[in-house]
């Protein structure tokens, strides 16, 4: 009777903990998605962070473009997505192009600002051109801010579209890109992705494959191994400090993409080991002694049966290494910096997601945006969880039949 | 008439730490004939076997004395161990087949040796499995993998792959002790016809499999031997007592 009851209660605790474990999950899950999914669409996705002024330059249509009245009952339903529209649209014929006027608010200002809400398909615009020459494809939302030298400022709506109407042939009319996106951050993040793996992958694996196949069992093995552990238990910021003085400073590599990898690839290097290190003692001895009886040596045994076998056990160190990447802040914090660019060169700084997410949080006190990294960063590491379960399953040379 | 004398053991002691797994062994053992060694578990029998090929290199606390001579030289010695597994080849006691399709398996030594040439890689596949009779089972899938076959068929796959090698010497290490009896007589069928080709030397627990298919048995214990004849002597007018006992089924 009692032992029934005693039963009972300690079922209760298991069921109450798995209960709780799902429901925290849940929640955090649940509570960035609802505070982010606002601000996340394609244009933050594909956009830059910060606003990109500049010129642009194009020639005015002689004849104008005309719209035709549905498209023009169409475009005032276009303006809806800016939550405070002040006036407008109105269609500028010789330009080919809508302009409102809209409180333009992102993460540093918020202004009164000239936007284009709608380019006709032939407009003079679609086919400008920066002071380089080079190609610049304005869009929707881009700001105007002058034509000619004729600034923008405190004129209303109707008077910004008399102005660019009176313009004819050459056009110089300073432009914003508009910014709020985190483009750069997600390819700044897939670049440290990359460049850790490329240095990590290789060292730990030769070193996994030193310690099982090759290293006498002993003193320096345990020694080895214990290292690794440590390693793998130690707080990253103090990698972060340790690529500080080692990469960024005494190597004179700057704060930049390949002191960041470079940093995070140390991070890396336990994890891989440990796991390559369990893949390798799970393949049969017998694997190995039969390739040793056919006269094959240890190096081909290794590179022909060993490691093929433990394929899908490395797979999940770089499962584990990419989550790590992206989830890692406080190392990149100090040796790829906050600014929020794509890496041009392998020497120039870059933030990852993470790092904007504790910068955007930390110093402008935005939770949304950074709520809206968050749910950015949860996706790709579920994408390629994904990815390297199907790529491990298809690499595995047990499952083939 | 006698034939050539293959192995020749000469006072061999191994020793496993401290622990000495063979006494003094000496044994001749010749070509093209089929060599038995039987005897309780524990007994040396085994060991011995993975002497001939040096597969007791991969324990790191094994120690040797005495000699072993391949062909009147001492394979302990300054000699090539590569080069003597590839005259000296084995099959391990559960089968062991390379998670690669079975074509691969069968090409793995010959391409570990360099050879890339792929129409006389096809021309070993095929010789190596119609020696192993398994042939006709497999020529169908050959680029399936060897997981996908049964127990009897992997083991023969292993035999093909040793004999794509082709070696002197077979070593078989309880070769049909993981295999169905419908599949043991085929590699026993196998055994016979390989004999006039190799010289082979299987390890067995079981005395009618000695009985059937070899010529001569060696008889270990504590690892001794404890004698060595011709198999027929063994099994009807044993010498020693121990092999009495043993065969008859008063101790092992």
């Amino acid at each position: 009777m009692s032992r029934s009851i005693k039963d009972l209660f300690v079922k209760g605790i298991i069921y109450l903990a798995t209960g709780i474990t799902l429901s925290v999950l849940l929640f955090i899950i649940g509570f960035i998605f609802v505070q982010g999914i606002g601000l996340v669409n394609w244009d933050f996705l594909t956009r830059d962070f910060n606003e990109k002024v500049g010129y642009a330059f194009t020639e005015a249509k002689d004849v104008p473009l005309s719209i035709d009245e549905e498209k023009l009952n169409d475009i005032n339903s276009l303006d809806n997505r800016y939550e405070t529209a002040l006036e407008g649209p109105i269609y500028v014929e010789n330009i080919g192009a809508a302009i409102s006027k809209v409180a333009y608010k992102n993460h540093s200002t918020e202004r009164e600002q000239i936007v284009v809400t709608y380019l006709e398909k032939d407009s003079p615009l679609q086919s400008a051109i920066d002071s380089t020459g080079a190609e610049i494809k304005i869009g929707p939302d881009y700001m105007l801010q002058s034509i000619n030298g004729k600034d923008f400022t405190d004129l209303s709506l109707e008077e910004v579209a008399k102005t660019i109407a009176t313009e004819s042939g050459e056009l110089k009319i300073k432009i914003v890109q508009p910014g709020g996106g985190i483009k750069s951050n997600i390819i700044t993040t897939l670049y440290m992705v990359l460049l850790s793996l490329l240095v990590a992958l290789p060292v730990g694996i030769f070193g996994a494959i030193y310690l099982t196949e090759y290293a006498k069992p002993g003193k320096l093995v345990n020694i080895i191994r214990f290292a690794a552990e440590s390693l793998a238990g130690i707080p990253s910021i103090i990698f972060g400090l340790f690529g500080m003085a080692f990469f960024v400073v005494a190597l004179n590599f700057q704060i930049s993409l390949i002191s960041g990898s470079l940093t995070v690839a140390v991070i890396l290097l336990p994890v891989i080991i440990r796991s390559t290190e369990e893949a390798l003692k799970t393949v049969p001895m017998a694997f190995r002694e039969g390739s040793l009886a056919l006269g094959a040596t240890k190096l081909q045994t290794i590179f022909k049966v060993v490691l093929p076998c433990a394929v899908p056990g490395i797979a999940t160190a770089v499962l584990l290494s990419i989550g790590r990447v992206v989830g890692e802040s406080a190392a990149l914090l100090l040796t790829a910096g906050t600014v929020a660019q794509i890496p041009g060169t392998l020497f120039s700084p870059g933030s990852t997601l993470t790092v904007q997410a504790y910068y955007v949080a930390k110093e402008e006190g935005n939770i949304e945006l950074a709520c809206a990294v968050g749910i950015v960063i949860i996706v790709i590491v579920i994408v390629l969880n994904i990815l390297s379960r199907i790529t491990s399953d298809k690499l595995d040379v047990f499952n083939k039949k | 008439m006698d034939r050539n004398i293959k192995f020749n053991a000469k006072n061999l002691d191994l020793y496993y730490g401290d622990f000495q797994a063979l006494k003094s062994i000496n044994m001749e053992i010749r070509e093209n004939e089929v060599t038995a060694f039987i005897g309780p578990s524990g007994c040396g029998k085994s060991t011995f076997l993975r002497c001939l090929n040096r597969m007791n290199d991969l324990i790191d606390s094994v120690k040797i004395k005495g000699e072993i001579l391949f062909d009147e030289k001492d394979i302990n010695g300054d000699i090539d161990v590569i080069n003597l597994r590839t005259r000296v080849g084995m099959v391990f006691q559960s089968p062991n087949p390379f998670p690669m399709s079975i074509y691969e398996n069968i090409a793995y030594g010959p391409k570990c040796q360099g050879m890339k040439d792929k129409s006389k890689l096809d021309a070993i596949v095929k010789e190596s499995l119609m020696k192993a009779a398994l042939w006709d089972e497999v020529k169908d899938r050959l680029n399936k993998s060897a997981l996908g076959m049964s127990g009897g068929q992997q083991q023969r796959l292993c035999i093909a792959r040793t004999i794509a090698m082709n070696p002197e010497v077979i070593l078989m290490d309880e070769p049909t002790s993981a295999l169905d009896p419908i599949a043991t007589a085929k590699i026993e069928d196998l055994m016979s016809s390989l004999k006039k080709d190799y010289t082979i030397i299987i390890v067995t627990h079981s005395m009618q499999q000695a009985g059937r298919i070899s010529d001569k048995t060696a008889f270990f214990l504590m690892g001794e031997v404890i004698e060595f004849n011709e198999t027929p002597i063994i099994f009807t007018n044993p010498n020693d007592k121990r092999t009495e006992d043993y065969i008859t089924g008063r101790f092992g």
